[in-house]
């Protein structure tokens, strides 16, 4: 009899195409979304943190600035949202940020201007509009208009920026907004007479040059013995406390020394836990 | 009665001049001679155009170009400019070409079929007409918008996966070629459908003749007959997907290697996210983050590589279609 | 079982199989426009049609937006006035579409006409391969090689203070755009437009010659005339793929939603835009946020309904036409 041999090849192949998923699903997959400024970091925790388990935990990890992390972590589009600001009033409630680290922002210029400080009106000037010409602007080699570069509304850094070096002012309209820290980190780089704010991570690299605010310069030196003010923390945020995965990961993250040995290439330890804080 | 009286012609205002060459355009009125002048500025104009073009990009991308960036995956940082080539982005697009031209084809095929020889009740013939025309018509960004509010609903999970806040991601290979599909279609239903329509009714009458149902003609008789207009639109559609950069940066999640969801072989690479060499191109220009120009270069330099070799592909198939089948004397250049 | 699949299958059956997969393109089309009217909905339910005027800068409305993190925005959030990005969508594209339909009729009658038979069979596919290069390498070298030229070598520095206190002259603005657009759609029509061109009777235009035309008018006044239909069809196609160009028009914009002011003299050219097809993809991050996703929605409403409406145009634009058609 062919025709029952010719049904066994076919079932036993969608039998195997079942079972293997059903198998596979074991492993878990942790998302993130969120802050620009902090996703070279989440990058590399999660890097290791894979190899750690042994593949067993997997990560995606997109970006779209922390306002964006913080309400797909509310409406669970993802499993945890990567914020490089603390919660402020109008974010969902039911949220829990667990702080992970401590970065700064600093004001940048392209190399070909090499500014090497700005005080705080001199800053507050260029930003809001007040002052459009590098010719008056002290210590700035470049001529011409000042092209000023800032970030979306959804940016985390800068609220941290406005909140700390611009005294509490917004950056004008004028402004041209880039979507992320790599694309600002683009644009003053291209543009002699660009000036723009960064998180530590992209504005001490290669090729752009940091200015020191108030005298003291932007440096991690700076941030750990105090004198510099532009400061916030990144947080990882949940809906609700960190269950399962999301809650060994985070833990991982704020305990383990390997993590704490990958936030100090590039960012700055926090110490000890920092209590988390709950959204209302 | 020989010989019929010569007929003098009308005298015209100019001399006739027909020596079997064209007139001289110096004796052409003054707007005429602006065109002349215009037409030939336009096309030598295109032709230096084309060549600064193809030669800029050849000479940025071979000199940036080295075989290494081919097999070499994408490094993980953000900046792109010191290591890692672009074998993942390769992967991205032959698979969003392979899944996109997979799907396209056979709908695109078996719906000019229904069209052309079946194609009652009128009304439905005019609405799929309609319909494809519309896709047709559809800008790319619009498909992938239609992508992500599709992917995302609860029912379509498992093409992709489901956060454990219970959103669904919505963005994988397979739900950007189900969209590339989308872009294909259009194309290689034209393709089939004029191929269809300039095959000679002598053809269908003979095989009916003979005694086959219409359903029996169209796989034996007609569909042989026009695989050259089949593989016409097929590869058409596949430059198209190709090209296309909307839907990957918003359907593939753009990341820079390709992330399998899951373990399984084949279904967990389609389930997860990657990219296509147009979203790495994107992405290394200095709109995007790669921060590497001259991968960017290199890269495209590539994909000019692909999209010549299938339109080279495209006009041999055409050329030895034409000889091949039977049609009603179509012209192509 | 698969014995039955391979049994030859009556007509009837063949026939309903068939129409149900041609069903599908119909169905993706409505599934396409309902998802994304029902996701733009909150929109119009609250701003009506109002949101398609001018009124405030397009940007902080959408930053605003994005901003707003919770789950349930007041209906203020949703207030949005898109004019500036419906302007820079028809500024681009609708220069584009002229630039490009003038090029291309002129190549097209330079190609079949005008040029020495060698150049002619060299220029054919050529322009089938600059039709079928993907638009991000025209982007690329928009904005690698165009914008740095214009930023740096066009625009002077007294142009760029004149503006200084409300924009940013950087070079990517509407001559880039423009440029790269029209550089992109002209192939097409082109290619289209020789097809046609070459597909009319050679006796039609020695007949026009013989009464006394020169060649040149000859085709201009027969050739052209008889492929109307044809001009028209790859026009709309054009077009449409002007205002839906997104990834181009992102890389060499400029990113600002301003609406370049043509009495501005000289400087309207280098004036930043952005249009509704960039700013869907700029967004494309941010769609989580309700009241930015409907926005978004709506501007994706916008587009599709003029894709259906080019189409439709060009369909009652050719019909007229059709007794002059050759072929179809």
């Amino acid at each position: 009899m062919r025709r029952p041999r010719r049904y066994i090849a076919p079932l036993v192949v969608i039998a195997a195409l079942v079972a293997v998923p059903a198998i596979a699903y074991a492993a878990t997959t942790i998302s993130m979304s969120g802050a620009t400024a902090s996703f070279p970091l989440l990058e590399l925790l999660s890097a290791k943190y894979h190899q750690l388990k042994h593949g067993q935990v997997s990560f995606r990890i997109s970006q779209g600035g922390a306002s964006v992390g913080i309400s797909d972590a509310a409406a669970g589009r993802v499993s945890i949202g990567n914020s490089s600001r603390p919660p402020q009033a109008g974010d969902p409630s039911g949220l829990v940020f667990y702080p992970i680290a401590k970065y700064f922002v600093c004001v940048v210029t392209n190399p070909a201007n090499p500014v090497s400080n700005l005080t705080t009106s001199q800053v507050q000037q260029i930003f809001t509009g007040k002052v459009r010409n590098w010719s008056q602007v002290s210590g700035a080699t470049a001529t011409g208009p000042i092209d000023v570069y800032s970030r979306t509304s959804v940016a985390g850094v800068l609220t941290t920026f406005q909140n700390t070096l611009l005294s509490g002012s917004k950056v004008g309209s004028f402004a041209t907004q880039e979507p992320s820290e790599g694309l600002m980190q683009n644009s003053v780089k291209k543009d002699p007479a660009g000036i723009g704010f960064l998180s530590d991570y992209f504005a001490l690299a290669k090729g752009i040059n940091a200015v020191g605010y108030n005298g003291t310069g932007c440096s991690v030196a700076n941030v750990v013995g105090g004198s510099y003010p532009g400061v916030s923390d990144f947080y990882e945020v949940t809906r609700g406390p960190a269950t399962g995965q999301n809650e060994a990961f985070i833990y991982w993250i704020q305990s383990s020394a390997v993590a704490k040995k990958i936030i100090e290439s590039n960012w700055i330890p926090l110490g000890k836990i920092q209590p988390a804080i709950k959204t209302p | 009665m020989a010989h019929a009286e010569p007929v003098t012609p009308p005298q015209l205002s100019a001399p006739p001049r027909r020596s079997g060459r064209r007139s001289s355009v110096r004796s052409w009125r003054r707007s005429d001679q602006l065109i002349w002048l215009l037409a030939w500025l336009a096309g030598t104009g295109l032709c230096v155009a084309v060549a600064a073009i193809v030669t800029f990009l050849a000479a940025k991308g071979i000199s940036d170009l080295n075989p290494t960036l081919l097999v070499t995956r994408p490094s993980v940082s953000l900046d792109q400019s010191h290591s890692g080539g672009f074998l993942d982005p390769l992967i991205g697009t032959l698979t969003m070409a392979v899944i996109g031209t997979l799907i396209a084809t056979p709908i695109a095929v078996l719906s000019a079929f229904w069209v052309v020889e079946y194609g009652r009740p009128r009304w439905l013939a005019g609405i799929v007409e309609t319909s494809i025309e519309m896709v047709a018509g559809t800008p790319d960004i619009v498909f992938a918008i239609f992508g992500l509010a599709l992917f995302q609903l609860g029912f379509f999970a498992p093409l992709s996966f489901r956060a454990s806040g219970g959103g669904v991601y919505g963005r994988s290979f397979i739900a950007a070629g189900i969209m590339m599909s989308l872009l294909a279609l259009p194309l290689t239903y034209t393709a089939t459908r004029n191929g269809l329509r300039a095959t000679p009714r002598q053809l269908r009458e003979a095989s009916v003749a003979l005694g086959k149902t219409r359903i029996a003609t169209i796989r034996r008789v007609l569909l042989p007959n026009v695989r050259s207009d089949i593989a016409t639109g097929a590869t058409l559609g596949m430059g198209r997907i190709i090209g296309s950069t909307a839907i990957v940066v918003l359907l593939l999640g753009a990341t820079l290697q390709n992330n399998s969801q899951g373990n399984v072989p084949l279904l967990g690479f389609l389930r997860g996210t990657g990219s296509t060499l147009t979203s790495y191109i994107f992405e290394n220009s200095p709109s995007g983050e790669g921060n590497a120009p001259q991968k960017a270069y290199a890269a495209a330099f590539v994909l000019l590589l692909l999209v010549l070799a299938l339109n080279g592909l495209v006009a041999r198939i055409s050329r030895v279609g034409a000889a091949g089948a039977v049609n009603a004397g179509r012209l192509s250049l | 079982m698969l014995d039955r699949l391979r049994r030859p299958w009556s007509d009837d059956r063949a026939e309903r199989t068939l129409g149900a997969i041609a069903c599908l393109a119909a169905i993706a089309i409505a599934l396409m426009v309902v998802f994304v009217a029902q996701r733009a909905w909150p929109t119009f339910q609250r701003e009506g049609l109002s949101w398609l005027g001018s009124g405030g800068n397009v940007d902080s409305q959408l930053g605003s937006m994005a901003f707003n993190t919770s789950a349930h925005p007041a209906a203020s959030a949703y207030h949005l006035r898109a004019w500036p990005l419906i302007y820079g969508t028809l500024l681009t594209s609708g220069f584009a579409v002229i630039f490009g339909l003038a090029i291309s009729l002129l190549t097209a009658i330079f190609v079949v006409d005008l040029a020495p038979p060698v150049l002619r069979r060299a220029m054919t596919p050529v322009i089938r391969l600059l039709a079928s290069v993907p638009s991000v390498i025209y982007g690329l070298i928009g904005i690698l090689v165009l914008v740095p030229f214009v930023g740096n070598d066009l625009i002077t520095s007294g142009q760029k203070e004149s503006v200084v206190n409300v924009i940013q002259l950087t070079g990517a603005g509407l001559l880039v755009s423009v440029a790269i657009l029209t550089l992109m759609i002209t192939p097409i029509m082109t290619a289209l437009t020789i097809e046609a061109l070459a597909s009319v009777p050679r006796s039609w235009h020695e007949g026009a010659v013989a009464l006394g035309l020169n060649p040149l008018r000859a085709t201009i006044a027969v050739s052209l005339r008889a492929i109307r239909p044809a001009i028209v069809a790859a026009t709309a196609l054009a077009a449409a793929r002007a205002i839906g160009e997104a990834i181009v028009i992102d890389m060499v914009s400029g990113g600002k939603a301003f609406t370049p002011k043509p009495w501005d003299g000289l400087i309207f050219i280098y004036e930043p835009l952005r249009s509704l097809a960039s700013t869907i993809i700029d967004q494309g991050e941010n769609l989580t946020e309700p009241a930015i996703r409907s926005s978004i929605y709506a501007f994706a409403l916008l587009l599709m309904f003029s894709g259906f409406m080019l189409s439709v145009a060009s369909r009652l634009i050719r019909r007229p036409l059709r007794k002059y058609e050759l072929s179809s």
